[in-house]
């Protein structure tokens, strides 16, 4: 067994760090499960942060796009779905673009958010990973996505309606709304898809 | 020429206005439109980032009922048409398994892509009645439609030129810029205003200092996105347009009404008054 390490002055705890943060103390089959159901060779990634200086919320994120990268190497799970990087991402696919050695950085990013979903860590971005299930629930119901109907059940989840009502977009939405109702943008009443049975088994896989 | 038309669920609701001056468009052209029976929801990104298998499984039965009409798929909305290339992509890998049948033989064309080949570009100068001219625009192309390369098939994705091709065959006058296919924010705007807003304000400086007059789109999205901005203090109007329209406006010439762009929240009418393209 090994002894258990000593506390140095080189363990400064950041903000992201839990109790263990070693280097390569994770082993490599967090890295293999990503590498293997993405498909992306991330093992390739040599740090030159291309991926970071093409993306366009990289200022808005708390871990930087070729972090991420670094951070599946190490295998820092938790770390990974706690950040906002994951819900962020515009998935503009910038990065996977520019990458000089085709690292899929898109496609990881979204494969972290798929894990978040199925995992029990509290979404960084609440909202919009409500808006992510809701858009789903609205095309389970119909088959097509209605704005007007997107917005309504989205409004009605009580954390984005307590949100919205605390920093006052709620009635800035409701003018615009009318606005666009004004201006025929509106749909008020959806269209309904006739194989919705073969849909709704799409969307519990 | 016949082509099964994927119109996605914006153009029923926020982007009626696209659907409508694609069909003035295409009733001018010699290419039949039609739209593919009981199509559904491509999932957009919402799908893909809950899950990829929805978001493979989900476009493929609207390239099954193309398929089923023997037509090639056009679709003018840049996310729809991303994600039926992937989705047709991912399905011939045969590791999916598929409620419908899929064997991959269509093509699928990006509405702008279509119309910029050069024979359709030759029969767009023709049907002109009213040539655009003086109009200052530049072309925006977003993400989706361009990137990433290997999907779309953009050998240009850093300067696409489509857009800017139909333009000048209208008898406008097409910018070059730089910031054709930055991200504008795409539905980030429901939980981070503030990144939105960011992102979709330095494209209207920008395409302001480069000088033009309009901005024309092929993206639903971009289109509401960058038209919602303007409404914010201190910035510069311009309108936003959809190459169809300008298409339709160059083709109907003065029976083109200004009711037609009555649902632009940045009003076009100045504009188009003021170069005397409508009355």
């Amino acid at each position: 067994m090994k002894p258990a390490r000593e506390k140095t002055d080189l363990d400064v705890p950041d903000q992201l760090s839990g109790p263990r943060r070693i280097i390569g103390d994770r082993g490599d089959h967090f890295l293999r499960k990503v590498e293997g159901e993405t498909g992306a060779d991330i093992s390739a990634c040599y740090q030159c942060e291309r991926c970071t200086n093409a993306c366009p919320v990289s200022a808005y994120m708390d871990v930087n796009p070729h972090q991420v990268i670094r951070y599946v190497q190490l295998g820092w799970r938790e770390e990974l779905l706690r950040t906002t990087t994951i819900w962020v991402c515009l998935s503009c696919e910038m990065c996977t673009t520019y990458c000089p050695n085709n690292v899929d950085v898109a496609k990881t990013i979204n494969h972290l958010r798929n894990m978040a979903f199925l995992s029990k860590v509290v979404p960084a971005e609440k909202i919009l990973a409500v808006f992510h299930k809701t858009f789903v629930n609205e095309l389970q119901r119909f088959g097509r996505v209605n704005e007007f109907w997107l917005m309504g059940s989205l409004n009605r989840h009580p954390d984005v309606l307590k949100e919205k009502i605390k920093t006052g977009a709620l009635k800035e939405e409701l003018v615009l709304g009318f606005e666009m109702f004004r201006k025929g943008k509106l749909k008020l009443l959806p269209h309904r898809c006739n194989e919705m049975k073969k849909i709704r088994e799409i969307c519990r896989k | 020429m016949n082509l099964a038309f994927y119109p996605g669920c914006s153009l029923e609701g926020m982007a009626n206005d696209y659907e409508r001056s694609i069909t003035a468009v295409f009733d001018k052209l010699d290419v039949k439109l039609v739209e593919i029976d009981d199509w559904t929801c491509c999932g957009a990104t919402a799908a893909h980032s809950l899950s990829e298998t929805m978001a493979v499984l989900l476009p493929a039965k609207n390239l099954a009922a193309a398929e089923k009409m023997g037509l090639d798929i056009v679709s003018p909305c840049a996310n729809c048409f991303n994600r039926l290339t992937y989705s047709r992509k991912m399905i011939l890998k045969n590791i999916y398994d598929v409620p419908w049948k899929v064997t991959g033989k269509t093509k699928i064309y990006d509405m702008t892509r279509f119309l910029a080949q050069p024979h359709m570009i030759d029969q767009i100068k023709q049907k002109v009645l009213m040539p655009l001219e003086g109009l200052r625009l530049v072309s925006y192309y977003g993400c989706q439609m361009v990137r990433p390369p290997k999907i779309t098939g953009f050998t240009d994705y850093e300067n696409p030129q489509t857009l800017d091709k139909i333009a000048v065959a209208l008898g406008a006058i097409s910018l070059d810029w730089s910031y054709k296919a930055t991200c504008c924010g795409a539905s980030i705007g429901i939980g981070r205003r503030d990144i939105q807003f960011n992102l979709s304000t330095r494209l209207i400086k920008k395409a302001h200092q480069a000088g033009a007059e309009a901005i024309i789109v092929s993206c639903p999205l971009c289109q509401s996105n960058l038209d919602m901005v303007q409404n914010e203090k201190g910035m510069p109007k311009i309108p936003v347009f959809y190459f169809t329209e300008m298409m339709r406006l160059a083709f109907e010439g003065e029976k083109c009404s200004i009711q037609n762009f009555r649902m632009h929240l940045t009003d076009p009418g100045r504009l188009l008054r003021e170069k005397g393209l409508v009355k």
